[in-house]
């Protein structure tokens, strides 16, 4: 079980990243929430990349690590949950 | 010289204590790049080089053992050069082994071992290294310059798994340079001829004739044109130049 800072740290931190790397490669963001799927937030494929790589180097979590996952998160909510359950 | 420069781009160059590799790390470190050579062992020439790079006061030599064999540390490995000496701008994938042999008589663990070393360690590295680009958004692009060779286009008796490993290079650096392009990265290829290494120090002097004598230019190219060829690929006159292979071979395929 995560503290509540920590979930929050990761959720922030997430969504700050997101919004970076939107405006780094000029993509036009839809709004953020947990329900939004990941395909129709804005982000194309290398977008989610660097996102993945940001947040190993930020939060040195890589849920996808070397073994990668049975199935990519589809919505933003499962997207930050994946990156909680991955601190514990 | 300070131990870690930041304000010099750093760059890996993989097998980079001997022969080609520490040819190419040398040219990039006088072109002004902080090259961290990557390479089981230090040898014996490394610090000849250092010295010589220091004495050219353009830009850094440094070392860093790691064996490429071991997949799983490679991201760690990584990890650890881009704390050490700051943000990674490039990677030369030059390590490889060059086992010689009939398929037909060739052990399956020598096949195993030469696909993994040349072409799922090269593969993996270069994942983490453009994964260093990506953590800092792409900031400053990137290059990559992948080690082919000239059989991955001509074919030799003797070479086939080999050839197949530097093949398998041409493949990954055009479809990467297409997948990385928005970050500002280049991705090439250097595919040199038959020059005297270790690599090729097996070849008898009539085969060396004779590889010469196909030779457009009647000689084999040597470490330095190979060398050169790549620092020109990480110039600023480069840098609208990715997804493709430069060939230096005195013009052995010409």
């Amino acid at each position: 079980m995560l503290f509540p800072s920590e979930a929050e740290l990761i959720r922030s931190t997430i969504i700050a990243q997101i919004e970076e790397i939107a405006a780094q490669q000029k993509k036009t963001l839809a709004p953020l929430t947990d329900n939004l799927r990941l395909l129709e937030s804005g982000l194309d494929s290398l977008c989610i990349a660097v996102l993945v790589a940001s947040l190993d180097d930020r939060l040195d979590l890589d849920p996808f690590g070397s073994d990668g996952l049975q199935h990519f998160p589809v919505t933003l909510g499962e997207f930050i949950k994946l990156y909680e359950n991955a601190r514990h | 010289m300070p131990a870690t420069d930041h304000a010099m781009r750093n760059v890996v160059v993989t097998g980079g204590s001997r022969g080609l590799g520490l040819g190419i790390a040398r040219s990039l470190a006088n072109a002004g790049f902080q090259v961290i050579a990557v390479a089981r062992g230090a040898g014996a020439f490394i610090s000849t080089a250092q010295a010589e790079v220091a004495e050219a006061g353009k830009g850094a030599l440094h070392f860093e053992p790691y064996d490429l064999s071991a997949l799983d540390g490679i991201g760690d490995f990584v990890k650890h050069v881009s704390r050490k000496f700051g943000p990674l701008y490039g990677l030369v994938n030059n390590a490889a082994i060059g086992s010689a042999g009939l398929l037909s008589n060739m052990p399956n663990a020598d096949i195993e071992k030469l696909i993994r070393l040349n072409v799922v360690s090269p593969i993996t590295l270069t994942k983490y290294m453009v994964r260093s680009v990506m953590a800092r958004g792409g900031a400053g692009g990137g290059r990559i310059v992948n080690i082919s060779s000239v059989v991955s286009s001509t074919g030799y008796s003797g070479l086939s798994v080999y050839s197949a490993t530097k093949s398998s290079l041409l493949g990954f650096t055009r479809s990467l340079a297409r997948e990385v392009g928005p970050l500002g990265m280049t991705v090439n290829a250097v595919a040199p001829g038959f020059v005297e290494t270790d690599m090729t120090h097996d070849l008898t002097p009539p085969q060396r004739k004779k590889i010469a004598s196909r030779s457009a230019l009647q000689r084999m190219a040597e470490v330095d044109d190979v060398a050169h060829a790549v620092a020109f690929l990480f110039s600023e006159n480069a840098k609208n130049i990715t997804g493709t292979v430069m060939t230096v071979d005195a013009g052995n395929t010409a």
